[in-house]
């Protein structure tokens, strides 16, 4: 087989029918092979990514999470006696509160061991989503964004709405003051602090700092994670054996 | 009206009601996927929606991949 990327003549050429299966493969994922996994993993894992998906349906181009569809797997999950443990990937950039808070309660009670990694960006309502984990891993060069509770577009300014909102963030405070090390004053600081966003309020945490204020557990990658996670799945096992 | 903005045309207007019919979530072979429509009974898939890691492993409903829905 001969590879000649040769830009011209490859848009010229009129389509083939029949590609070569490697070519295929290249255009359909970006590689040649996939690596394999044994069969049966025990670990599942959960991708928080994009924005998450609340009453509206987004248009197609955003990348969303779909909490309604989020949710039967995280109860296929909890059912399946060969799943032992879930590890939650986040890089979101948050979304609607209730669609968030609903995922994170699910986790928080999900009985199985659970582990959470925040890569890239775990802002807004994926905070109480990361924190729902029985351990909570941050990569060092992510973000978390802890700001207000706020609609999008016009917000009416009567008390009522006021109320609204401010009960609102509460239950998200409550959440993840409950789920984490992190003080309620301290989650306050940072989500009403000055001047570290552009005309905004709020704070921007990143890796370690996220683990000093004691809302995450430990800063690290996919390596440590598992380790926890199977640490955990571990430990479970010990637990249960000793109850049966 | 004119508006001198940097972010994209998509974040301001708002969709066409048809393009939202184009993507659709699917079962495929028991496996979540979400896939958009081309043409006929066929789909490229987009995303594949499951937990199980070992269903991003297999290659014949990766991201790219045309399937066929009856």
């Amino acid at each position: 087989m001969d590879f000649e990327m040769n830009g011209n003549d490859q848009e010229q050429q009129p389509k083939e029918d029949k590609q070569s299966p490697l070519m295929e493969k290249i255009q359909q994922l970006g590689q040649t092979n996939v690596p394999q996994l044994s069969q049966d993993s025990k670990i599942h894992c959960l991708t928080i990514v994009g924005q998450i998906e609340g009453h509206l349906q987004l248009p197609p181009q955003n990348k969303t999470t779909k909490y309604e569809h989020l949710i039967p797997q995280i109860v296929a999950i909890e059912q399946n006696p060969k799943i032992e443990g879930l590890l939650v990937i986040l890089n979101t950039v948050g979304g609607d509160v209730e669609a968030g808070l609903a995922l994170a309660e699910m986790l928080a009670s999900l009985s199985k061991p659970t582990v959470s990694i925040v890569l890239g960006g775990g802002h807004s309502i994926g905070v109480p989503i990361a924190v729902s984990c029985d351990y909570a891993y941050i990569a060092e060069s992510a973000t978390m964004t802890i700001h207000p509770i706020r609609l999008t577009g016009l917000v009416i300014g009567v008390p009522q709405t006021f109320e609204y909102l401010d009960k609102m963030q509460e239950r998200v405070i409550n959440f993840v003051t409950k789920h984490s090390q992190i003080t309620e004053e301290k989650f306050k600081d940072l989500m009403f602090a000055k001047g570290n966003l552009t005309r905004d309020i709020g704070t921007n945490v990143i890796g370690a700092d996220a683990v000093e204020f004691g809302l995450i557990n430990e800063v690290g990658g996919i390596g440590p994670a598992l380790k926890k996670l199977e640490e955990l799945i571990e430990n479970n096992e010990q637990q249960e054996g000793l109850v049966q | 009206m004119i508006l001198y903005t940097a972010m994209p045309s998509e974040w301001i207007y708002q969709a066409e009601p048809s393009e939202y019919a184009k993507q659709k979530v699917v079962n495929f072979e028991g496996i979540p996927l979400l896939v958009e429509f081309t043409s006929g009974s066929e789909y490229r898939v987009i995303q594949v929606m499951s937990t199980d890691p070992n269903d991003f492993m297999n290659e014949n409903i990766g991201p790219g991949v045309k399937i066929t829905l009856s």
